[in-house]
């Protein structure tokens, strides 16, 4: 995946340098922070539940820790505002 | 319920964590020894027992209603995490659940060697294991040892039990087709692990209970004196044992207790082991080893907390339990004091 990447960088350097432009890296930047995100809640997200359907009283907690990592998104949202 | 797709931990760990926080605790455990059968009955429907003492309540009564209250509750339990699990996950869970299946055989071998009723033979079934109910019943209608075999055509046990068959009918004792269903069960626990960090865990714990049992086995063989070969009894996957080390260690008590207390777990029995040495229970040694076990099991269920150790661990201590729920009511039973009944008790 990583050479995969790497080569799709060459290339769109090397074709137009489209990540060289400011607002294109910001987007993925925010982009993969999000998919990171994403990843992280599916864990959190799955446990929740089980605990949820164990004790109902969890839902709250459940809840809060399930979007807590959609901070990480939040942050990546800084860099296109300073962009 | 299967195994496929990807494994999910986390849901499953989840859940079980839940339920292993209502697990008995000291607590409960001395109210227990200070009640009667009906006042345990009473106590376990208040508790996570409710639902199975209600259903029984009007069949059974006393003890056996304790017992098949117990019986139902585990292998409720059982099902319902084989049903959450997927993946790579179910399969590891599910060999070691598939001991119930053995028990199971095992149980309706007996019962139809002995003539027991059907209904005798039902409430013994532990239905925690990978056979389907429709199975189960097959087995319970099978009227000879050889109509068993024929419904376990197509699982494990079948081709074991087979060639176990003309020993039986030569000598007419069990022994022989019940050692091959523990075989059976204990070549597929070991065979094929994966190979990550938690699954090694895993598998060294497999490999402690194996070696455990072996032990006991030895111990047992050694004590009795019996003219058995020790070597028809051997489980095969330990580190501990080989074949022809515990044939010659059953030979010897001394020697085989010396050889424990020098292995990996001499710390943990060493205690149990003295007292063996000195007061010649076998009892005291057979609960050390049960606690080492559960100690284990705990103590791997925190190592890795996303993956199938935690689950094993909730396993063990749910059948654990059970034992001792079982072991209280039946010492009431007898007439044995509290103290006595709490010196059987399993506790970490």
């Amino acid at each position: 995946m990583f050479e995969a990447t790497n080569e799709l960088g060459n290339l769109v350097l090397s074709t137009g340098g489209t990540l060289t432009d400011p607002n294109a890296a910001a987007a993925l930047a925010v982009g993969l922070a999000a998919l990171g995100a994403g990843y992280a809640e599916r864990g959190i997200g799955s446990a929740a539940v089980g605990a949820m359907a164990e004790d109902d009283d969890l839902f709250v907690n459940g809840l809060i820790l399930t979007v807590l990592p959609e901070t990480i998104v939040i942050l990546a949202l800084v860099v296109v505002f300073i962009v | 319920m299967s195994a496929a797709g990807s494994p999910n931990p986390e849901y499953v760990v989840a859940r079980v964590r839940a339920r292993r926080g209502s697990l008995f605790g000291d607590e409960e455990y001395r109210k227990l020894t200070r009640m009667g059968p009906a006042e345990i009955a009473r106590f376990m429907e208040e508790s996570t027992y409710g639902e199975e003492v209600n259903a029984l309540g009007s069949r059974h009564g006393g003890v056996d209603l304790i017992e098949y209250a117990l019986n139902r509750n585990l292998a409720e339990q059982f099902d319902a995490i084989l049903d959450w699990s997927e993946g790579s996950l179910y399969d590891l869970i599910a060999r070691y659940l598939r001991k119930f299946d053995a028990w199971n055989v095992k149980t309706v071998i007996r019962g139809v060697y002995t003539d027991a009723e059907q209904s005798a033979v039902e409430v013994d079934l532990i239905r925690a294991g990978e056979f389907d109910d429709r199975r189960i019943r097959r087995l319970l209608e099978a009227d000879s040892i050889d109509g068993v075999i024929e419904v376990l055509e197509d699982t494990i046990y079948g081709e074991p039990l087979r060639e176990a068959y003309a020993e039986f009918e030569e000598t007419d004792v069990l022994v022989p087709l019940e050692n091959a269903v523990d075989r059976a069960f204990y070549e597929r626990l070991l065979s094929g692990l994966g190979g990550d960090e938690p699954t090694r865990q895993y598998e060294s714990f497999l490999k402690a209970e194996v070696d455990f049992r072996n032990a006991t086995n030895a111990l047992r063989l050694a004590r009795s004196g019996a003219d058995i070969d020790p070597a028809a009894y051997f489980i095969e996957g330990g580190d501990l044992f080989t074949r022809s080390s515990l044939a010659r260690l059953a030979q010897n008590l001394d020697e085989l207790v010396e050889y424990i207390g020098d292995s990996q777990y001499g710390e943990e029995l060493g205690p149990a082991l003295r007292e063996l040495e000195e007061a010649d229970s076998l009892i005291a040694f057979e609960h050390a080893i049960d606690a080492a076990l559960l100690a284990y099991g705990d103590r791997l269920g925190t190592i890795h907390p996303v993956s199938v150790t935690p689950v094993i661990s909730y396993i063990l201590a749910k059948e654990r339990e059970t034992e001792n729920i079982r072991a209280i009511a039946r010492g009431k039973e007898a007439g044995l004091s509290p103290d006595e009944i709490e010196s059987e008790l399993v506790i970490t």
